[in-house]
């Protein structure tokens, strides 16, 4: 078993103070790796190009800081020849959801045991705040909003939560920065899970988010407990129903709640395991 | 295309040896498709300009592939049903022979035509009798045979009204058979031999055969066969395979190369040794894909940003390919570095019946250097080492964690700015690769040494060169050099090119790419002459014979 201090290296990150890439670098090195005892020769985390994808140079296992959008490539590909390792991959939500979009369902169909952590911060931190695919829709002249307030995003946010559950991942689950020792938990849930598992980390990015986006996601997040009744939207006249993480529709519906009406944290949903 | 390579292995089966090029347009079934078959008793030499023998089956389909395959005046030619319309004219002894009626007549369908037709060029041949019977039972395609022995029988008792003394072929040179393969196969066969056991691709034209080959052999044996959704992710997929210690590889032609781009420099940049193979195809954009060109230098010797060094080899034999890939795998394992071995589609696509030595006889094999036991504390992934190859830890070996990136970094392999570190990784990872310069055996000299015209060129076309400058009796006067490796340049060449007078650059690529890299490299002699053309038709001995006797004047 090795001991929590091992995990980092001696390298400081770049982040910005308060940035929520703390909040997963702390969850996977004082937490999930410790509590997992994963030896840290036989972990290999593979990451983007982004703010978050910085982390492989901090956390003292196999590291590869490779190119924007394809660690959930290297990861795969690392896996196949050395299925021994426990395999993660990490990038922003330009990463996943932009750039790299078209591989994330192979990878789900493939279904390789390989925990993906996508770090939404709803923006483009690292080129300095232009909008991302899951930036909120906003009408011109509708509140401030990043460097870039005149021009607000116009495309609608692409869902890939609800499309990772439509292409049928086998495990989904939503984190939040804020909670360290929740999305600890749910990192070491996907790396148990023998399949391809995908966690979104809602974070802030607390230089170019408007403070009220992750304000509003903090207060409206319901955590989601297994045979317990899920939380709705204020606007829903749905009766909740009580959560289920083995039913695919159900998870559906869950994911298609706009984020910022009711963000789920949770294991959205746990399918069969290789 | 089916009566070629019957006719082909069959002959092979005697100890012919004989090359096959395909010739097929853009059609996903049927279409016009046809092939050209050399039998020769002592190599494997390319087809000549014109046939002795024409088969056509259909003359709609042969008017799309006239160019390649034009008819001399004394082809003989046997054609099944109606001759041809206006615009193609018969030579003279030119035989209407109802090859598809026979079929019908004896199996109900006209399918068997083909071996009606084999009947009939194994006895014009004077290949032994029983010979297809013999070699039947080998597999798929001679079962064929079997299924249709009275359409074969059939075809070699059209002989009597077609008396072709002439054409009975010399007794071969031994009757050891000779072993078929293409360039494609040659590769896949190769990456096996060289211990490739993670393959990922993706399907394209004309590459797509090595994928399937790869596919067969690794899911029948302990390997890993991935088709990934494109070819940034069979790169990608191979890269991360060979973090752990894995030979990997993946091949494509063009456009794939074009979208591997990013991920090749971030190999040169990381030192992830990995294996590229491009079938070189007409280009740009989607061009034409079923025919070959050498367009692809450039691409495969500059492409990407940054100043990222790989090396780049290129086959000009069947047997090239087979043993440069194994060489490919040296070189990238050796210096962690991505390796491009060039091939084209006239390479690749090309049965070749040749001897099988190469199949078997022993290849040296390189491998990475690896860290000792002494590094269990300090170990740094980029060490700068005398010969500036560090060693490298596979993902998984025990105390030897790093963290790699395509930042700049340092050799620890940290992210670092600083300018003199990123000044002496640059110089790591170029000078690493300068002993391959001396690599002489990469460089294939033909003729005398103290001759002072010269022919470069490289992969399929250097094999037109070599038959041209033979059948113009020019060997004593015009040497000609074939690089195998194209980067970095090796010295065998540059002293070449140094010890001519007059040089001529054969190529297939309009705007000269291997001319203008060599121009970049070398003083040029001042009498150069480019011959340099864009791809699709294939150089022919008549075609090439100009700037080779102009050379030579």
């Amino acid at each position: 078993m090795s001991k929590e201090g091992e995990y980092r290296t001696e390298v400081t990150p770049v982040w910005c103070p308060g940035c929520g890439g703390f909040a997963l670098l702390n969850a996977l090195t004082k937490t999930a790796l410790p509590n997992l005892g994963i030896p840290r020769h036989q972990t290999l985390i593979v990451s983007g190009i982004g703010c978050s994808s910085r982390i492989p140079g901090y956390v003292d296992t196999y590291g590869f800081n490779s190119l924007h959008g394809r660690a959930v490539l290297i990861a795969q590909g690392a896996k196949l020849a050395n299925p021994e390792l426990t395999v993660v991959a990490i990038g922003g939500d330009g990463d996943f959801f932009s750039i790299g979009a078209g591989h994330l369902p192979h990878a789900v169909r493939r279904n390789l045991n390989v925990t993906c952590i996508m770090v939404n911060n709803f923006v483009y931190a690292l080129t300095k705040g232009q909008t991302s695919p899951t930036t909120p829709y906003l009408q011109r002249g509708e509140g401030p909003f990043l460097s870039f307030q005149f021009y607000p995003p116009v495309d609608p946010v692409l869902d890939m939560v609800s499309y990772s559950v439509s292409t049928g991942a086998s495990f989904i689950a939503q984190g939040i920065a804020t909670d360290v020792p929740h999305l600890a938990w749910l990192i070491e849930e996907a790396i148990k899970h023998k399949g391809f598992s995908f966690i979104n980390v809602l974070t802030p990015c607390v230089t170019f988010d408007p403070p009220w986006l992750f304000k509003t996601i903090k207060e409206k997040a319901s955590y989601l407990k297994e045979g317990e009744p899920v939380g709705l939207p204020d606007a829903s006249k749905e009766q909740p129903w009580l959560h289920d993480p083995g039913n695919i529709t159900l998870a559906l519906k869950l994911a298609q709640t706009p984020v910022m009406e009711k963000p789920h944290i949770g294991i959205i949903f746990r399918g069969k395991e290789l | 295309m089916v009566l070629g390579s019957l006719l082909q292995r069959l002959a092979a089966s005697q100890g012919y040896f004989g090359q096959m090029p395909r010739y097929y347009g853009p059609q996903i079934r049927g279409g016009a498709s046809g092939v050209k078959l050399s039998m020769d008793t002592t190599r494997a030499s390319v087809p000549a300009d014109t046939v002795d023998i024409m088969v056509c089956f259909n003359w709609e389909k042969y008017a799309e592939l006239e160019q390649e395959l034009p008819l001399g005046i004394d082809s003989i030619v046997f054609y099944d049903n109606a001759p041809p319309k206006e615009g193609i004219s018969l030579p003279e002894r030119s035989f209407q022979v109802g090859f598809s009626e026979i079929s019908e007549e004896l199996t109900g369908k006209t399918s068997a035509k083909n071996i009606v037709a084999l009947g009939l060029l194994e006895r014009i041949l004077a290949l032994p009798e029983n010979l297809s019977e013999s070699a039947a039972a080998h597999d798929q395609a001679s079962a064929l045979l079997e299924r249709n022995g009275a359409a074969l029988h059939a075809g070699k008792r059209l002989l009597p009204e077609f008396p072709f003394a002439e054409l009975k072929l010399s007794p071969p040179r031994d009757a050891t058979a000779r072993t078929v393969l293409h360039g494609n196969s040659a590769v896949a066969q190769g990456a096996i031999r060289a211990g490739c056991r993670t393959f990922f691709s993706y399907p394209i034209t004309p590459a797509s055969e090595i994928m399937e080959e790869m596919q067969e052999r690794l899911n029948h044996g302990d390997g890993v066969f991935l088709q990934a959704e494109d070819e940034i992710a069979a790169v990608g997929l191979a890269l991360g395979a060979s973090l752990t210690g894995a030979k990997s590889m993946t091949a494509t032609t063009g456009p794939g190369l074009d979208l591997m781009t990013e991920m090749i420099g971030l190999a040169s940049s990381a030192e992830i040794p990995v294996v590229i193979v491009d079938v070189q195809r007409c280009g740009p954009a989607t061009g034409i894909p079923s025919k070959s060109e050498q367009s692809d230098l450039n691409q495969a010797v500059y492409g990407g940003h940054g100043d990222a060094p790989r090396v780049v080899v290129a086959a000009y034999s069947v047997k090239g390919c087979y043993r440069l890939l194994i060489e490919s795998f040296n070189i990238s394992e050796y210096y962690q570095t991505p390796v491009i071995l060039l091939s084209d589609q006239r390479l690749g696509q090309t049965t070749v019946a040749t001897n099988s030595d190469f199949l078997t006889k022993d290849y040296s094999m390189a491998r990475r250097k690896r860290p000792g036991g002494e590094y269990q504390e300090q170990y740094q992934r980029y060490e700068l080492t005398e010969d500036y190859i560090s060693p490298m830890a596979f993902a998984g070996d025990k105390g030897l964690t790093y963290q790699a990136t395509g930042l700049a970094h340092n050799e620890k392999g940290r992210p670092s700015f600083d300018f003199a570190t990123n000044q002496s990784m640059h110089e790591k990872r170029w000078q690493k690769l300068v002993p391959l310069r001396d690599r002489d055996d990469l460089v294939k000299l033909f003729g005398k040494e103290e001759v002072r015209r010269g022919i470069v060129a490289y992969g399929s076309s250097a094999q037109f060169v070599l038959e041209t400058v033979e059948d113009l009796g020019l060997q004593d006067e015009v040497k000609v050099c074939v690089p195998e490796l194209i980067h970095p340049l090796p010295r065998r060449l540059t002293s070449f090119v140094g010890s001519l007078e007059k040089l001529l650059v054969v190529e297939m690529s309009y705007s000269a790419q291997l001319y203008h890299y060599l121009r970049s490299q070398i003083d040029l002699p001042s009498d150069t002459a480019s011959y340099a053309r864009a791809g699709g038709l294939a150089f022919s001995r008549e075609e090439l014979s100009g700037p080779i006797t102009e050379l030579a004047r």
